[in-house]
């Protein structure tokens, strides 16, 4: 059985870099890539939102619940690029994340301030990833020694100080770290709307992935059976102390449930085909888009594969009745304002929704600090103007019937200047017109489902028609729906 | 004895007439049409048929009443979505040569894309739909085809065109059933049927069964295939001892 360990997060064979603790070597680069790393990203995300500044800063920003296929692949993306082999690539990523959290801050429904970059939440959010990968181990059967306990610790730790300079706030050895972690348990997390949120709506309303996005039917039936299963298995795997804070009991058989979920991703990472079990792999089946970038072929079998059952699915999945209006190029601005505008999925369209759109957005171009300042300023002199000219009853945020009662007014300046600066940090060479490497860095998407035949570049006054006409006009597009609308 | 053909087409024709002689709307012909269908691919699978094609719906369908093209596409669709797994697991691969029209509703496109994504890689048997197909359509689109790829006049053989026709890798067609008596092309795989052997049994489409389509293979059977010299060869691989 020598054999199988390699695809285990510590193969004892890779010696770690003591001077680089995140190096291709460590445990930690290789988890990242696996994809039992979403069962430990779901699990950490409930203990961070019972933390009363990150669950206010998720409650009130975070796309997770309308948008999760999208937060969780740039969560992996991110986290890959956090322990990239090139420092540089890691120290880029830091600093956009800071950015990022930066400039989600507010006050919570108590009146309480929160600030998604603040120290303390951040080291809570490392400990979370830490634990909960110490505890998939556990669960599958895979205990870590202590040497091995102690070298992932120093992982995470060095992944903090990545965006830490001061070293963050983890304590220096493990000893510490478990009593830091009761502690915080016992005193500090709380149960708040996003844990409730989270185990109650994310797993039973999850939309489906891209890839089954057009048999909405068949999604909605797997997820009834799938989604009290991920629910009760996420829930047995929270620490005993705080699931009898927040009050969940522990249903009878999960133990047993929890304990077939987790070794069944053990014994897939170690028995199946690496390829099989990489995250990307996954993503990549579950969105199409996703590892086109990629362009290796290793995936293509696997992608055929997912190609034919999607399209078994479909054509498995009763029809829409006939004369359905399922091809019609409008939408109707209610849909157009849930599937797009309110990225938040409260109901409203606030700051938080334009926000997250620049935040994709970014996230995508992976932009500098200077465009990135740009597009949100950009991005927020839309808002003060959608805000002025819809928000008639003044309670800061806009409505759906506010938004339909006024939407032909949407082709503002302000909103022009938004086409106008996408245009410029899309267009990275400076040569005035997307081309399709462009284009595709955007979109996600090969050039030619807009274009329509013709060249493979747009230009500025073509980019900023398509954009006025998709957010003014509602006309669908391909395009911008993967964008902005689909998770 | 000749061996089983290769590659089986078959015009199927008379779904009106049948509809008319039982006083029912030309739909009605077009609906009772599915059972022949499904027959008929059984007996080609069961016969060892490698390559099966049907000619469903030619270009110049769309001059027919709109009730009735809507009927006959919506009549594809349910086709295409009930038969779709029972096709798959029968190991058979499905085409559509044609189809490309804009006035094919998206959602039945879809279907269409669906079926030959989930069926691409199955090799027992080859079904080509002739959908929405013109064979002219496809020389005109071969030779454009030659001319934008910038083929030297010269270079241009009857082997290199093939090449640009849709589904370059379809062999030429052996046999080809023509129901309900009628004796036209109609514009059907024009360059693929040059040198195929024709029936025309007159029973009409919506009653053709396995039964007509072996009594079809038989007739072949006992044809001698000239390919427009005075003999075949054995050492084609044809002809049998």
């Amino acid at each position: 059985m020598s054999d199988a360990a390699p695809t285990g997060i510590d193969d004892g064979t890779t010696p770690a870099d003591p001077a680089d603790p995140l190096s291709p070597g460590s445990m930690l680069h290789r988890l990242s890539h696996q994809a039992r790393w979403g069962l430990v990203a779901t699990r950490a995300i409930v203990l961070e939102a019972a933390h009363p500044q990150i669950g206010a800063a998720l409650i009130t920003n975070s796309t997770f619940v309308a948008h999760p296929w999208r937060r969780l692949r740039n969560t992996v993306l991110s986290a890959q690029r956090m322990v990239d082999p090139d420092e540089r690539v890691r120290r880029r990523e830091a600093a956009r994340l800071n950015r990022l959290h930066a400039r989600i801050t507010g006050t919570d429904a108590e009146g309480r301030p929160f600030n998604a970059a603040d120290p303390e939440a951040r080291a809570w959010v490392v400990a979370t990833l830490f634990e909960s990968t110490v505890t998939m181990c556990r669960l599958s059967g895979e205990s870590l020694d202590g040497p091995a306990l102690d070298r992932l610790y120093a992982e995470f730790r060095a992944f903090l100080a990545l965006m830490d300079p001061d070293g963050g706030r983890l304590p220096p050895t493990l000893r510490e770290f478990w009593r830091y972690y009761e502690l915080m348990i016992e005193e500090r997390l709380e149960n708040t709307e996003a844990v409730r949120v989270i185990l109650d709506r994310l797993f039973a309303q999850v939309p489906a992935p891209p890839l089954l996005r057009d048999s909405p039917a068949a999604w909605a039936a797997g997820r009834a059976l799938a989604g009290p299963v991920a629910t009760a298995i996420t829930v047995a795997s929270l620490p005993e102390s705080l699931r009898a804070r927040l009050g969940l009991p522990e249903l009878p058989g999960t133990r047993t449930l929890i304990h077939t979920a987790y070794l069944s991703t053990r014994l897939a990472t170690r028995l199946l085909p690496e390829a099989w079990t990489r995250l990307d792999t996954i993503m990549g089946m579950l969105d199409p888009t996703y590892s086109r970038r990629e362009g290796g072929d290793a995936l293509a079998g696997l992608r055929r594969g997912a190609a034919k059952a999607g399209a078994l699915l479909r054509l498995l999945t009763p029809a829409p009745q006939a004369g359905a209006a399922d091809d019609s190029t409008l939408r109707s601005a209610a849909r157009f304002f849930s599937e797009v505008l309110d990225q938040t999925g409260d109901g409203y369209l606030d700051w938080p929704d334009l926000a997250a759109m620049a935040r994709e957005i970014a996230t995508r171009l992976d932009l500098d600090a200077r465009d990135e300042d740009r597009l949100f300023t950009a991005f927020a002199d839309w808002w003060r103007e959608l805000r002025k000219e819809l928000d008639t009853d003044g309670d800061g945020r806009v409505t759906g019937q506010e938004y339909a009662a006024a939407a032909a007014a949407m082709t503002s300046s302000a909103l022009i200047r938004v086409a106008e600066v996408l245009f410029d940090v899309t267009d990275v060479d400076d040569d005035q017109v997307i081309d399709a490497g462009e284009y595709r860095a955007l979109f996600r998407a090969a050039f030619d489902h807009d274009a329509g035949g013709g060249d493979e570049r747009l230009t500025r006054a073509e980019f900023v028609r398509r954009f006025l006409n998709f957010m003014a006009g509602r006309l669908h597009s391909d395009a911008y729906d993967r964008l902005f609308a689909q998770s | 004895m000749r061996d089983v053909p290769h590659h089986v087409a078959c015009v199927m024709d008379g779904n009106g007439r049948w509809a008319a002689q039982r006083s029912l709307p030309r739909t009605a012909g077009h609906q009772a049409a599915e059972a022949a269908v499904i027959d008929v691919i059984e007996a080609a699978h069961t016969a060892g048929v490698g390559w099966l094609s049907l000619y469903a719906f030619s270009t110049e369908n769309w001059r027919r009443p709109a009730a009735e093209v809507d009927v006959l596409l919506w009549l594809v669709r349910r086709a295409i979505r009930k038969h779709a797994l029972t096709l798959h697991t029968r190991g058979i691969r499905c085409r559509f040569l044609g189809g490309a029209d804009p006035r094919i509703p998206p959602p039945l496109a879809r279907d269409i894309d669906d079926l030959m994504t989930l069926t691409r890689d199955n090799r027992r048997m080859t079904l080509t739909v002739a959908f929405d197909h013109g064979g002219r359509r496809d020389i005109v689109e071969a030779a454009r085809s030659l001319i934008r790829d910038g083929v030297p006049p010269e270079q241009v053989t009857e082997e290199s065109f093939a090449r640009h026709l849709p589904h370059p890798d379809m062999p030429e067609v052996d046999l080809v059933i023509r129901t309900s008596g009628e004796q036209r092309i109609s514009n059907f795989m024009l360059w693929q049927v040059a040198y195929a052997e024709w029936v025309f049994p007159p029973v009409l489409w919506p009653d053709f069964r396995a039964e007509h389509f072996w009594e079809c293979l038989d007739v072949y059977r006992r044809r001698d295939r000239r390919f427009g010299g005075v003999q075949v060869p054995t050492a084609t691989g044809k002809g049998s001892s």
